[in-house]
């Protein structure tokens, strides 16, 4: 590719764009790639992965992240990882992984780096054309696809309380995704804000490396160990799926019932929701530290004072080190509203089946779900139906038509009630219902072999 | 594979982990031929059910197949040559290939014979293969799976086998007729006879991908 000026937009013709290099991007490449497309895919980093790769400048990558998920639940359906790999592999070799999947379909090839795509937009009715920043000195590229992608992940913006007193307050407050490697919480008096899984990590970690620490959760979870009856989590929960239902829930039921009882034990509010309704806590450790007294169980907070935090209970602390891990807020900067089914400014897209846009129809996202299980193979089963529907769309616009039409009505039937109030809830879908939702959409693409 | 049969799949326990016998050669490995590496042409696997495993493809099958410029390498499944026993049937050993080809350089074309036809065929319903030849099939899985992402497939039987159970269940399958090569089914190895049928399978390997 050339350079171009910002004045002419480059026609990129039946081509489709990605955005984004991360695993979402990379299967969204490498899915459509092997339905016949020709992919330009646009990272604003210098290095693929996303998230998983420390060198992303941005990267929320805390000290000794490992998967949550088991590895059979989070492989990439047909790329499997090796199967000597821990259960729950590191953040290092989730990267290794992926970059081993890049080089395996030669998908390196089709990634432009350093491009960060500030805008899309509609033209010519259904083709878009997207525009890359420019690096410094040069202009603006345009450049037009016949479809777009997004992949752009949503870890990346911290999602921050703010408190009472707060601006006067003598310590250090920081967001879990500015933590690095950890050497700040060394020997120092740690609170650590946020009972989702990235707050509890941190809490683990600092409950071994931090003089104190404690721990600040607004209300009750489900706390998962990694293992539950000999076999990882989220495996053994899965497999009861192949159950009939009423036996299902009691085998549940019995599996949860030693997490439920600990958690009960250590003074912990009941969750208010079902196992299913949001992602789990899944960590072995945490309900151990609060056991043995070095993660001290705190409520929210209510206010600092000078140098000290008061909670809700009226107790108060006086910590050198606030890591908030409150979350992250999803955020499509590239993409207009409309194209998302919003007319404010809200981070959360109406997109039909929780990936296509409701107003275009070659646009998807990718990855854009809190899903409970693997994100990788949701992802490889959401980009598998998009490439199959440009494909179709491409030949028989007909038949794309009456598909339109059944994704409309399958999109209502996975949205699921959440008590949370986090932004990730908002993205939440059960997982189950989701993937059979999928599953149908993807039998109707493929009813007749496209031709 | 559909979404449902993944689905099924991530619900059942995975096969035991073994330490997989895989032999490889390079293009540059090779001493005395001046073989090139084509960057471009997808590395081979080969699987076969003889009780040697790897072994069985001897000193022809890797040496040629690197000597046209692609990456060669061969696998024993559980139970099979220096790859120790583990319980598993046919999914077992399919998926042993498939975690032999997650360790290829770059997407693979998969070469089954004899019951690791059958095997490869799995396989190939799981991980994107390159492309799929079946080498004088034996014991064929009952339901011959789609493969996924679409890989050509190529199928070689011996004269005498052209109208097999094996060859019309292929057939059926992929839409394709059978290539036929001469003599017995023990000379795949090793002969003038296996030297003709390496050299037709890597030809239609490299027709296909100009
Ligand atoms: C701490 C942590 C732990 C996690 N653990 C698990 C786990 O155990 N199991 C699991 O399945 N999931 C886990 N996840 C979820 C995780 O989101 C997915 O595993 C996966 O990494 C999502 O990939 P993605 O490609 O959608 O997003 P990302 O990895 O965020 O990649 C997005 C990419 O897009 C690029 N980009 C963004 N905007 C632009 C733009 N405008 N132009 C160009 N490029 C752009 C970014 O630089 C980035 O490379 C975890 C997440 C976090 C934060
Ligand atoms: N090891 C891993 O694999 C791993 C590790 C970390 C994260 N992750 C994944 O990454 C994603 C993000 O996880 P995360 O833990 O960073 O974020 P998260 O799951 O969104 O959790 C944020 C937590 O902060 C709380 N919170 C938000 N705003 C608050 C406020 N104003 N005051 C008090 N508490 C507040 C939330 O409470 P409410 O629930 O009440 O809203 C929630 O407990 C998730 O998908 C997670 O599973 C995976």
């Amino acid at each position: 590719m050339q350079e171009f000026s910002s004045q002419a937009a480059y026609d990129r013709g039946e081509a489709v764009c990605v955005i984004g290099a991360g695993a979402s991007g990379l299967i969204a490449v490498k899915n459509l790639r092997e339905n016949g497309f020709e992919v330009d895919c646009y990272e604003r980093d210098t290095v693929l992965g996303g998230l998983w790769n420390p060198s992303n400048q941005h990267s929320p990558l805390y000290p000794n992240t490992h998967l949550v998920t088991s590895r059979s639940q989070t492989e990439i359906p047909d790329f499997p990882m090796p199967d000597h790999w821990p259960d729950y592999p590191s953040s290092a070799q989730m990267l290794e992984y992926l970059q081993s999947y890049a080089s395996h379909f030669g998908l390196a090839e089709h990634i432009w780096y350093g491009s960060e795509i500030s805008h899309i937009e509609s033209v010519d009715g259904a083709r878009f054309e997207v525009v890359v920043k420019p690096a410094a000195g040069s202009a603006a590229r345009r450049l037009r696809y016949a479809a777009v992608i997004v992949a752009t992940g949503h870890h990346w913006v911290p999602n921050l309380p703010s408190y009472p007193g707060q601006d006067l307050f003598r310590g250090t407050v920081l967001h879990s995704s500015q933590l690095g490697d950890g050497s700040r919480l060394r020997g120092k008096s740690v609170l650590v804000v946020g009972g989702g899984n990235s707050g509890v990590d941190i809490a683990c970690e600092a409950a071994v490396s931090a003089s104190r620490c404690a721990h600040s959760a607004r209300r009750g979870y489900w706390y998962l160990p990694k293992y539950l009856g000999g076999e990882p989590s989220d495996y053994a929960l899965a497999r009861l799926h192949s159950r009939p239902k009423w036996m299902r829930r009691f085998l549940t039921d019995r599996l949860l019932k030693g997490p439920r009882r600990l958690a009960a034990r250590m003074g912990m509010d009941e969750p208010d929701h079902a196992h299913t309704d949001e992602e789990p806590v899944r960590n072995g450790r945490y309900l151990e530290h609060v056991g043995d007294g070095s993660i001290e169980r705190r409520p929210e907070i209510a206010r600092f004072e000078g140098g000290e935090v008061v909670f809700v209970d009226g107790t108060e602390m006086r910590p050198d080190v606030v890591v908030l891990a409150t979350g992250f807020r999803p955020k499509l900067a590239c993409v207009p509203a409309e194209l998302l089914g919003v007319d404010d400014d809200s981070p959360y897209p109406r997109l039909m089946a929780r990936m296509f846009s409701p107003k275009a129809e070659t646009l998807a996202v990718a990855g854009l779900v809190e899903s409970g299980v693997g994100v990788l193979p949701i992802v490889h089963w959401q980009t598998h139906a998009i490439s199959h529907w440009l494909t179709i769309r491409k030949g028989d616009p007909e038949r794309a038509a009456n598909f339109r039409q059944q994704v409309i009505s399958e999109s209502d039937q996975y949205a699921v009630s959440s008590s949370g109030i986090s932004p990730r809830h908002r993205l939440a879908v059960d997982a189950q219902e989701y993937l059979a939702g999928l599953g149908r959409i993807i039998d109707t693409l493929e009813q007749e072999p496209v031709k | 594979m559909s979404l449902q049969v993944w689905v099924r799949r991530t619900r059942s326990p995975e096969p035991a982990a073994v330490k997989r016998e895989v032999n490889v050669l390079e293009p540059a490995d090779l001493l005395d031929v001046d073989a090139k590496d084509d960057p471009d042409a997808s590395p081979v696997l080969c699987c076969s059910g003889e009780p040697t495993g790897a072994a069985a493809f001897g000193p022809l099958w890797l040496k040629r197949i690197a000597a046209s410029g692609r990456c060669a390498a061969a696998v024993s499944v559980r139970g099979q040559g220096g790859t120790p026993a583990a319980p598993g049937g046919a999914e077992a050993y399919a998926h042993d290939v498939v975690q032999a080809a997650i360790g290829m350089p770059r997407q693979a074309v998969l070469i089954g014979h004899g019951t690791g036809a059958g095997w490869c065929a799995l396989a190939a319903a799981r991980y994107p293969a390159a492309a799929l030849v079946l080498v004088a099939p034996r014991k064929l899985p009952k339901r011959l799976p789609r493969p996924v992402g679409e890989p050509p497939v190529m199928f070689a039987v011996t004269e005498a086998e052209a109208q097999s159970k094996e060859a019309q269940a292929v057939t059926a399958a992929y839409g394709i007729s059978p290539l036929t090569f001469p003599g017995g089914a023990d000379e795949v190895f090793k002969g003038q006879n296996a030297e003709g049928l390496l050299d037709a399978i890597l030809s239609w390997l490299n027709r296909k991908e100009d």
